[in-house]
Parts: structure tokens; C-alpha cells; sequence
């Protein structure tokens, strides 16, 4: 069944992309749920919950809330906070129980911005997606709604799109831009606010670390020209790995979000460091899969069973040691490549 | 703009009365902030005995989570506590949703997941979430379904978040779940269950002797059944001991189905009140325990300890073994001083409330999930603090936890508490 997932635990889902876009950006973010999806978010998928402080919170719907519609109780609550903590805007953030109640969420968003008279931008999201769906949304919505004035454009100034924790698991922006060499480097939303933001056309060029960004990456290049470039951040540690276990004439395959697998291919391919070259590289991925940025062999896979049919195939799969669960009779060798998304905080330690 | 957190003091609150609880102080009439000290308690599969893990009380048992995947992610945290093998999930997408179409696929996964086990489950235990608390669907139907498709009994799980302040709310839902699998037989006369915990009784509890003097050989805990066969034989007790208010629905049920009466004790911190229990339960069973020297052992290590540290000043969270009120008036009573409590009024421990405020009015009570708490900052810092979130709060003061999972009981809780108070005093590490 290909909805049954009998070996993986589920992967992040888009609300906490979207709050991981969110997180840094000093506005008040409510997650339009109960309680659990929050939880979920503050206590698994978000790295920083311990390190950064975020006006992060709960609706705290209840049932009778959700079936009677109290619209008018979340934006009273949401006034009672913008009255305690300062905030540049609010954002509302979907999960389930407002899709099942096909919440109105423009109208919620402009009764938000009447009562509080902050920007509130609204992010769809329903928690049956994955990560990269909810980061790509929100990632949208606070540049399309901040990122209006064009400013002059700074030659050295780059900006970085698709730096989430659950992307990279760095929680600094600083690791993401180790060893690249400009005046400015913006990890948007990671270390830096929405100034940064109102401020993105001042960017020469925009670098696309996850699939997440590219729609984002087009919008600026649509208003303010700004071209952006496919850079995703591979670890050093996997790179290593891949020269003590050699991966020459094998077939291999790379299973990450879809740039940084691509990435990871074009970094071993053309290196004399991995001679002999590898008899093959796919690369799959389980999220966003774009066939403009794939070779002939490459796929997404949607089950299990798609896993299991495919490892067979390979002589070295380099991947989130959580897949490994999905194929325990795999008798190739394995590199991890950790990807928060899948396995969180269970994936850092190679 | 008011950017303290907001806080009211024990003398305010029971003068204004339960019924007039500030709007900070109840839950349902703001946003809630999941702070980083009490995830535990706002995330109900994160950490400790949530509904996912609670579901699996059963030996032997596995849980299909049915629900879109964000209900699902932080199940992982489970994996190292020895889960992994024994979670599967069907995930919904939003077609699923809208046509309820995944109920006729839950049989058919029940019956792909037993294909996975290395041995056969004693049971699969279905937890649904939000999503099916607003479709109003028919689990149980679902489950029979299941049970007729497999021949494996299925049972469902409720983590319905949305309904976590009504009269049956989750966690009180699923104790009766675990328990639903029991069939009638004989009654023993000597045995009887204890419910209200998912883990057992800390062995050195006192409860177990007293018992044993009363006559009773056997004492049935879920959390020591490591066979499924074990598990069975607690529908023999002869009466059950709830130990947790949120286990009186299970019992109730068990009372029901299963003719088991049960007798409800609380978990106190309060020695005299711990010994009038104790009477209480005597006169119930027709026996008088003979109690004194846990009594006593416990009252000498609370001297000890005071006489060793002095009337210190110590901060109660709610993310421990203890109702947060009725041990702040303990300590209270003991000749400490509480300058702080984090924790949820209800209904039920307001009573501790109004005593507290009698003897301690100046005691600020903050609510752990108040947005306001992200503006928290201690103004006085407490010599000690007791609970996860109040370490969180004072990380920079001797402090325990307090919330392992062999649970404290009786005059053997007091003891324990003082105990480790003391270790944490004197520098060690919880």
C-alpha cells in the first residue's frame, strides 16, 4: 500500500517548513492547530527551539472552536499577544484541522491585519505535505509581500535561499556560508530578519540551496532582475567518506532533496580526488522533483517498496541513514547523508 | 505595552475564586506557547507517556497511526527508547480527507503491518488524531473490521488534541484503551490492580508491603506485564487502586465490563495526609496498616533535610511525579518557602490552591503556557527548584527533575524527593 509506511517514520511535514522559514524573521508566528502539530514543530522539527527564542505559538483550538468556526476568538487571541510581544507582522500557518474545516485563511489574514494593523500573511499549509512544499510557500509569501523596493544593488552582496535547518541541519549561518568568499552573504531567515528581506534586491545574485527557493529565486528575478544560481551545501563529512570508500567503477546512488543530490554528483564526478570515475550516479529524492534538473536515469521515489526495488540496482547508495531501515537486506555499501527532514536530530551523528 | 510575564499570586487567585481564573491562566482563551521547558507536556507524543507511546502499554502490542504526517514526526524520538519496530503509520493525504477513503484501507494496512513483524502482535492499536475528532468517525467499527480481517484484536487510540480540556480528554481516553482488552474471569480475592501510571510504582514503595499485610498476593501493575498473558491475568484482580484521577473512566469501564470495583487514592506529598489515605483504605479493606515507620522514616528525612539547609526557598514546575499545588503546600507546610509555581489550575487542585494561599499569599503563579512566558526573566532566584520546566527556568540552581518513570508513591515519594533534593544540594548531577 503505497500510503503505508512499515520501516520510515514520516518525513517533515510543510508546516514545519514553513515555520522554519518563518522563525527567524521577528513576527509572531501561530500555527492553526490544537497544540500537536506545535509540539511537533518546537520539539522535533526545529533545531533552533533551544537555541533561539521565537514568538512561536499554538492556536490552542479546541473542537468546538474548529466546528462552530471561532474565527473571531483566533484573531482576539492574536491581538492579546501582538500586545504583549512586539512583532514586525504575524503569519498564520495551516495544518489539518483547518483544512478540514476549509478555513478561509484570506479572510483570516485581513481580519488579523484590521485588528492588529500588522502585516499578516497567511501560509496554507496542511500538514499532509512535505516540508519543502510549506518552505516554498512561505519563503514566497514574505518576499512577495516585503521584498517590494528596489534598491541598489551591491556587487558583492549575495543572498541565500533554501538555508533551513531542515535542509542543511545548521542552525548558524555561518556554517551554511563557510568558505565562500563575499562582502555580504544573507542566509535568509537564518541569522538575519526581515530587514534582510525588504533589502533582498540589493543582492548581485541569489544562490538556491534547496528546491524550496527556486520559486522564490524566479520572483526576484521577475522584479528586480537578480539572477540566482543552483548552489546547495554538501557536507564535508560525506565528501570525505565518499574518498575512503572509494567509489570508483561503482553504481551509485544519491538520495537527498533534489539539488544537493545533484550537487553531490557533479562534486564527484569531474574530481580526479574520486578516480576512477563511478560506472554510474542517479540521484532520487522523496520530495520536490523537478525533471528540468535531472539526468535520464534519475527519479522520485513515492513508496517504500519504490526504495526497495530500486537499492537493488546499486552498489553504493550515499543517503540518510534512515533509509537504510527500508532495505535491511542491502548488501552494498552505504554512506549516510544526513538529512534533517528525514531523520531530524537522529540523522546528525554519521 | 506589557512585557513582563504574566503572573498572579496565590492570595489574589483564591480570593478571586476558581470561577473567576484570569484569562492567562486558562488555556483555552489564548495562544499557547510550546516553550522549550514543557514540550512534553504541550506535544502528546514528544517525551514521557504521551497517547502514542501509552497506546503501546499493551505487551506485545504495535500502533497504526492513521493521520497526515505531521501528526506522526515526532514519533521518532520513540525509536531510542525501543519503539521502532513497533510503529507503522498509514499517512492521509487531503483526497483522503475529503472522501474518508482511507477507511476502507485501514484493514488491508492492519493486515500488510502484520506481514512486517518478526513475531505476531498481541494487538494493533490504531491511533487517529484531529482529523478523524472532526469527521466524527466510527474507530470502533473500523477496528472490528480490522479484528475480523486479521483475527489480531484491533482497538483504537484517541489523540484528539482538540478535546484536551473536556471531561474525557485524551490521555484519560486511551488509560481505558489499554485496559479494553481485558476479558471477565474469576476474581482472586488476594489480587488487585494499581492504574493510573503507564510505568510501575518505584519498587521501594510502601504500598506494596501494606498490602501484602492486608492479605494481598498479587499486585497487577500494566507496567510490569511483559507478556501479553500477564497482561490478561489483571482481569482477575478483585478490586483495583486508582492512583490517578485520569484513570477513573478506565476503571469505571473495568467496574462495568469486568465487575471490578476500584477505590481511588491520590498522590500526595503531605505526610498526615499521606497516613489518613492509608486509614482510609484500611477501613475499606477491613484491615489497619501498621504504617509508622515509613511514616517516620519519611518525616526524619524531611528534618534532615531542613535542619541541614534551612527554610530555602523552592520553585515547583509541573513537569514532574507531583500535582504542582498540593506539593508547593507541602513544602510550605515543611517550612520551606515556594516563590514561584509553574503550573495549570484546574479544578481540582484549586482546593491546594486556597490552602497555599493561606499560609503563602505572595506565591506567583505563572502559566507555563502563556505567550507571556516568553518574556519570563526570575527576578529572585529560588535555592532549589523541583521539576523539568523550573530547571529549564533556573539553570544556574540545584534542582531535580523529579519526573522518572518508576513513580513515586506514599510516604516512599516524600522520601525519594528529599532525598535526591539533598544529592542535588550537594552538586550532583540529576
Amino acid at each position: 500500500m503505497s500510503s503505508l509506511l512499515t520501516h520510515l517514520s514520516p518525513f517533515a511535514p510543510d508546516d514545519s517548513g514553513a515555520c522554519a522559514v518563518l522563525y527567524e524573521l521577528g513576527g509572531i508566528t501561530v500555527i492553526c492547530d490544537a497544540g500537536g502539530c506545535a509540539g511537533n514543530v518546537c520539539g522535533f522539527d526545529e533545531p533552533r527551539w533551544h537555541e533561539k527564542q521565537s514568538a512561536l505559538f499554538s492556536a490552542g483550538l479546541r473542537d468546538m472552536d474548529a466546528i462552530l468556526g471561532r474565527d473571531k476568538l483566533l484573531i482576539d487571541k492574536l491581538c492579546q499577544i501582538t500586545e504583549q510581544i512586539p512583532a514586525e507582522f504575524t503569519a498564520i500557518v495551516g495544518t489539518p484541522v483547518p483544512a478540514v474545516i476549509a478555513t478561509d485563511y484570506q479572510a483570516l489574514g485581513r481580519m488579523a491585519e484590521k485588528r492588529t494593523g500588522l502585516p499578516c500573511i497567511v501560509i496554507p499549509t496542511d500538514g499532509t505535505k512535505y516540508y519543502d512544499a510549506g518552505a516554498e510557500q512561505a519563503y514566497y509569501a514574505v518576499f512577495d509581500r516585503f521584498a517590494a523596493e528596489q534598491y541598489p544593488t551591491k556587487k558583492n552582496k549575495v543572498g541565500i535561499l533554501g538555508a533551513t535547518p531542515l535542509d542543511t541541519g545548521f542552525t548558524r549561518a555561518a556554517d551554511v556560508t563557510k568558505g565562500m568568499h563575499y562582502d555580504e552573504i544573507v542566509c535568509f531567515g537564518l541569522d538575519s530578519g526581515l530587514d534582510e528581506i525588504r533589502r533582498a534586491s540589493e543582492c548581485s545574485v541569489i544562490h538556491v540551496l534547496a528546491p524550496s527557493g527556486m520559486k522564490t529565486a524566479k520572483l526576484l528575478h521577475e522584479r528586480f532582475s537578480t539572477p540566482y544560481v543552483i548552489l546547495p551545501h554538501v557536507p564535508g563529512t560525506v565528501l570525505e567518506q565518499c574518498r575512503e570508500t572509494g567509489i570508483g567503477d561503482k553504481r551509485i546512488l544519491i538520495v537527498h532533496q533534489q539539488y544537493a543530490a545533484n550537487h553531490l554528483r557533479e562534486t564527484l564526478y569531474p574530481q580526479e580526488d574520486y578516480l576512477p570515475w563511478p560506472a554510474q550516479i542517479d540521484c532520487a529524492t522523496w520530495f520536490k522533483f523537478d525533471p528540468a534538473y535531472a539526468n535520464e536515469n534519475d527519479f522520485r521515489i513515492r513508496t517504500e517498496q519504490d526504495f526497495r526495488d530500486a537499492a537493488k540496482q546499486y552498489d553504493l547508495i550515499i543517503a540518510d541513514k534512515m533509509f537504510r531501515r527500508v532495505v535491511p537486506d542491502y548488501k552494498g555499501e552505504w554512506i549516510n547523508y544526513p538529512h534533517e527532514a528525514v531523520s531530524g536530530s537522529e540523522g546528525a551523528s554519521i | 505595552m506589557n512585557q513582563n510575564a504574566y503572573f498572579i499570586t496565590a492570595g489574589e487567585l483564591a480570593a478571586a475564586g476558581f470561577d473567576n481564573l484570569p484569562p492567562e491562566l486558562n488555556s483555552a482563551k489564548h495562544m499557547i506557547y510550546s516553550s522549550p521547558a514543557t514540550l512534553d507536556y504541550n506535544s502528546p507524543g514528544a517525551k514521557g507517556f504521551g497517547v502514542k507511546r501509552a497506546g503501546l502499554a499493551i505487551p506485545g502490542s504495535v500502533m497504526l497511526l492513521v493521520a497526515p504526517g505531521c501528526c506522526g514526526r515526532n514519533t521518532q524520538l520513540l525509536n531510542a527508547l525501543g519503539y521502532s519496530e513497533r510503529f507503522f503509520y498509514l499517512l492521509l493525504d487531503d483526497t483522503d480527507i475529503v472522501t474518508g477513503r482511507y477507511l476502507k484501507k485501514i484493514p488491508q494496512a492492519c493486515a500488510e503491518l502484520l506481514g512486517e513483524c518478526s513475531t505476531p502482535p498481541s494487538a494493533v492499536v490504531i491511533c487517529i488524531t484531529c482529523v478523524d475528532a472532526l469527521l466524527g468517525t466510527d474507530m470502533e467499527r473500523v477496528c472490528r473490521a480490522c479484528t475480523e480481517k486479521t483475527n489480531v484484536p484491533t482497538i483504537p487510540a484517541y489523540m484528539y488534541a482538540l478535546t484536551r480540556e473536556k471531561r474525557l480528554p485524551p490521555m484519560a481516553l486511551v488509560r481505558k484503551s489499554v485496559y479494553s482488552l481485558l476479558e471477565k474471569q474469576k476474581r482472586v480475592p488476594t489480587a488487585c490492580n494499581l492504574l493510573g501510571f503507564f510505568s510501575a510504582l518505584e519498587d521501594g514503595c510502601e504500598i506494596y508491603p501494606l498490602l501484602q499485610s492486608a492479605g494481598i498476593r498479587t499486585v497487577g501493575e500494566i507496567g510490569r506485564c511483559t507478556t501479553f498473558a500477564e497482561y490478561q491475568a489483571l482481569s482477575k484482580a478483585n478490586f483495583n487502586l486508582v492512583l490517578n484521577a485520569e484513570s477513573r473512566h478506565a476503571a469505571q469501564d473495568m467496574q462495568e465490563r469486568l465487575g471490578i470495583p476500584f477505590i481511588e487514592l491520590t498522590r500526595l506529598y503531605r505526610l498526615d495526609k499521606i497516613r489518613n489515605q492509608y486509614r482510609l483504605l484500611g477501613q475499606a479493606l477491613g484491615v489497619t496498616f501498621d504504617d509508622d515507620d515509613c511514616y517516620q522514616e519519611a518525616l526524619e528525612t524531611v528534618e534532615r533535610f531542613r535542619d541541614k539547609y534551612g527554610a530555602l526557598k523552592i520553585a515547583v514546575g509541573e513537569c514532574l511525579n507531583a500535582d504542582s499545588f498540593e506539593l508547593a503546600l507541602a513544602l510550605t507546610e515543611y517550612g520551606f518557602s515556594v516563590p514561584e509555581i509553574y503550573g495549570t489550575v484546574g479544578e481540582r487542585n484549586f482546593i491546594f490552591l486556597k490552602k497555599l494561599a493561606a499560609l503563602s499569599p505572595d506565591t506567583r503563579i505563572y502559566s507555563n503556557l502563556s505567550p507571556s512566558m516568553l518574556n519570563y526573566r526570575c527576578e529572585d532566584e529560588p535555592d532549589a527548584v523541583i521539576g523539568n520546566d523550573a530547571m529549564y527556568y533556573h539553570k544556574n540552581v540545584p534542582g531535580i527533575g523529579f519526573q522518572e518513570e518508576a513513580q513515586p508513591f506514599g510516604y516512599r515519594g516524600v522520601t525519594l524527593l528529599f532525598e535526591k533534593l539533598d544529592a542535588a544540594m550537594q552538586g550532583v548531577k540529576p
